[in-house]
């Protein structure tokens, strides 16, 4: 008994293969491995399963090939890393792998997943469908009370199937191991081998590819995987990033453009006799910020962006080198501003970005960068300004494109 | 020495950033090691310095003005001479060692400027290192250094960037157990030859992939780390080659992989990684004009790949020859893999061509179909 192969393997395989055919490269790609009087089957970060052929012995093979897709889509969205990046603690182990279970079974039991025992929903958390792990465990987090009776029991439910209750048992079962790779947790007599981090990450990027071929061929894909495969293919740059990155280099070519300076001597001249050294100097760069204030912007989402930009200049020491214009097709007076909230939406419908850029020009000292926030619904000059380097803020899903000569960055509420 | 080295190897076996370190280093390519402060990035490279018997010498970049990576200007009679400092010289004498390069982000753009021909070419004011210094970099993100710049790309794009990530675990074990030394891999002498092969490979996918030949980073963020270009594709071809001498059997791959990627960039570096795999696979016409010839892939997913491909191509043009070829190498693969074929042959049974006579190898594939619950009696 010992050391018997698991019953259906190459069955099982077949229905998961077949009945989520954009999983086929993820579930052929997991080793299975027997591990007698396991009492579970468990999944490591190394995409080898471990199942107990006992257990698997009374499943038929759609229950076994459900439980091979759920514990594939653990390792797909990495469960394991994520507990990790989320802070889980030992203790709240179990925790986690219900919320991950939850974000894996809210699209793929409707799919058609026929998984032995009652799945973890989303209900079950008292918590929506469509939400990532993080989101269903920061619900449950802290929630100390014991779970409704048949959502404890792990990855695809409890294990009444096992115990041979039926669906009336009040009483949960024992507790069925996920494994490693759905919390990230390394369990004892783990050992090294099986697909590498690398490895992974390409079988993750061919899944996503193979998910997005299907969609297109007409064929129907959970959205939620869709999501998955978009953000695997596409993943999503943070604006606040790309917002920041662009911001301290306008700041860094401003400073770096008059770098040396002869007009102060270097504090290593001594050294030099005849030869006069110049000193690093670093000019402080103005800069004003032009608001779009027309009927079109969002002010929650203007609120959010120049308060980054604010916090951003703070952190490059320009806090207060900064003026804020408020324009739509008429620019109001420069004001400096001491806080994000400060900037009030007075403008009506029209919009002409130019005539803030002007604005900006015309001020005194006059900004060396110039940071522009609109919706993108307006007409721009067809030269960059003079003096000034530009970046542009769109905010909004869908604005139009910035000038070419402007250095933009999408801005999309998350 | 006062921080220990968390990043490196705790009881939980080897850290993949550190063995990519000591090839980059053993194979004199300039690395740079991007991580949070305080997690033991210059404990690491020190250590390792010391490891390897080589003198270190530790330059912090963001307290350093252009001239001292250019050379300082000094008349001597009618001429100026860029004299170089002290510790390039020092390096200079003992003709080997590591020159360790710290906190390269917060360093403003003009000493970056200055550093491009250090990197690169070792060469400090008038003065050449000797061809075995080494040159180690390590930085701060920017958005994790409040008063960081992002590499400017001509100098990112000397460095082959590696991620310095800590291991919650490794951090424990090393507390609790002390630091486990660095692992420095040897190279066999003459591994340069190897170089030839590996530099075939990048050529061949630059051909399939000509665009990626050239891709500087269109937006700010990303110009600070690997991009590709024929610098970084050469540097990549040269770490490949040095990773397979050091031959870490297969933690080898997981080093090589993150060493191609830290050269051209992650975008790159994995199409390019992606495309290896895909070119052993077998090419399915070859397949079909000689089934004989197969060999399943062992792993499950390459063997479903290879089937599938398989499947497809006969799909594509269903001449009852190349038909009855494709039945002979799912027949040769159901043993195997049963259920990998399988999935195969429902394709090929969608398109059987007219005239075709049944296989013989359709039977092998009755029972797990049943079992599956894909056979209608």
């Amino acid at each position: 008994m010992a050391d018997r192969g698991i019953e259906n393997l190459a069955s099982s395989r077949l229905w998961a293969a077949t009945r989520f055919p954009y999983l086929a490269s993820g579930v052929f790609g997991a080793q299975v491995i027997a591990e007698p009087d396991s009492g579970t089957v468990s999944v490591d970060q190394n995409w080898r399963l471990r199942a107990d052929p006992e257990l698997t012995a009374a499943w038929t093979p759609a229950q076994l090939g459900s439980v091979l897709i759920h514990h594939v889509c653990h390792l797909l969205r990495t469960h394991g890393e994520r507990a990790q990046v989320a802070g889980v603690g030992d203790d709240e182990a179990r925790t986690w792998v219900r919320a991950a279970d939850a974000e894996i079974n809210d699209d793929l039991v409707p799919a058609g997943l026929d998984l032995p025992g009652r799945p973890v929903l989303p209900q079950d958390l008292g918590a929506d469908d469509g939400l990532l792990a993080e989101q269903y465990f920061e619900g449950i987090r802290g929630d100390r009370r014991p779970p409704a009776a048949g959502a404890e029991g792990g990855a695809w439910g409890d294990s009444r199937v096992r115990s041979g209750q039926s669906e009336s048992g009040e009483t949960a079962g024992p507790w069925l191991d996920c494994g490693s790779g759905a919390d990230g947790m390394p369990r004892p007599g783990e050992r090294p081998g099986g697909l590498a981090g690398w490895q992974a990450d390409l079988l993750r990027r061919q899944v996503a590819q193979d998910v997005i071929a299907h969609a297109k061929q007409a064929g129907t894909v959970p959205a939620g995987l869709l999501r998955w495969a978009e953000e695997i293919l596409h993943p999503k740059v943070d604006w606040r990033r790309l917002l920041a990155a662009e911001l301290r280099r306008a700041v860094a070519q401003v400073a770096g453009a008059v770098d040396y300076s002869y007009r102060r001597p270097s504090r290593r001249s001594a050294v030099a006799g005849d030869v006069v050294l110049p000193a690093l100097r670093r000019p402080v760069p103005e800069v004003a910020v032009v608001c779009d204030t027309s009927g079109s912007m969002s002010e929650d989402l203007l609120a959010m962006v120049l308060a980054e930009v604010e916090g951003l200049l703070r952190a490059l020491g320009l806090a207060r080198q900064v003026r804020v214009l408020a324009c739509d097709t008429a620019v109001a007076p420069a004001q400096r501003v001491t806080s994000a909230r400060q900037v009030q939406l007075i403008g009506g419908g029209g919009t002409d970005m130019g005539a803030g850029l002007s604005a900006a020009v015309a001020l005194r000292p006059r900004p060396a960068v110039t940071v522009v926030l609109t919706d993108g619904y307006t007409p721009w000059p067809p030269q960059a300004p003079k003096g000034t380097r530009v970046v542009v803020g769109l905010l909004g899903a869908g604005a139009p494109d910035a000038p070419p000569w402007a250095r933009a960055v999408r801005v999309e509420p998350d | 020495m006062s921080v220990p080295p968390p990043g490196l190897n705790g009881a939980h076996g080897s850290n993949p950033t550190v063995e990519a370190l000591g090839v980059a280093v053993a194979a004199r390519v300039p690395v740079l090691l991007w991580g949070a402060p305080g997690t033991g990035k210059t404990s690491a490279i020190r250590a390792m310095a010391q490891a390897m018997g080589l003198p270190c010498e530790t330059v912090i970049a963001s307290i350093r003005e252009p001239s001292d990576f250019a050379g300082l200007p000094i008349v001597v009679g009618d001429q100026v001479r860029f004299a170089p400092p002290a510790w390039a010289r020092r390096l200079a004498e003992a003709g080997h060692g590591l020159l360790f390069l710290d906190e390269l982000s917060t360093a403003p753009p003009a000493v970056q400027a200055a550093l491009l021909r250090v990197v690169l070419e070792r060469a400090v004011g008038d003065l050449t290192l000797p061809d075995e210094v080494a040159v180690v970099a390590a930085a701060n993100p920017p958005e994790q250094a409040a008063d960081g710049w992002d590499l400017s790309a001509p100098l990112a794009n000397r460095l082959c960037h590696l991620d310095w990530r800590t291991d919650p675990r490794a951090v424990a074990d090393g507390l609790a157990g002390g630091w486990a030394a660095p692992v420095v891999p040897a190279l066999p002498a003459g591994w340069q030859t190897t170089e030839i092969l590996s530099r075939g490979l990048v050529a061949a996918f630059l051909h399939v992939r000509p665009a990626l030949a050239c891709a500087p980073p269109s937006d700010a963020a990303s110009a600070g780390r690997g991009w590709p270009s024929p610098r970084t594709w050469e540097m990549a071809a040269r770490l490949m080659a040095a990773a397979d001498a050091a031959g870490f059997g297969d933690r080898g791959d997981e080093t090589r992989s993150a060493l191609v990627r830290g050269a051209v960039g992650d975008g790159a570096g994995v199409e390019f990684l992606a495309w290896l795999i895909e070119m052993d696979l077998p090419d399915p016409e070859e397949v079909l004009a000689d089934p004989a010839s197969f060999r399943l892939p062992e792993r499950g997913d390459r063997a479903y790949a290879a089937l599938a491909a398989v499947a497809a191509a006969v799909a594509a043009d269903p001449t009852p020859e190349r038909w009855t070829a494709g039945w002979q190498v799912l027949g040769l693969a159901a043993e195997a893999a049963p259920d990998v074929a399988a999935v195969a042959a429902r394709v090929l049974a969608r398109c059987r061509p007219e005239g075709a006579a049944l296989p013989a190898q359709i039977k092998l594939f009755a029972p797990v179909l049943r079992d599956a619950g894909l056979l209608q009696a």
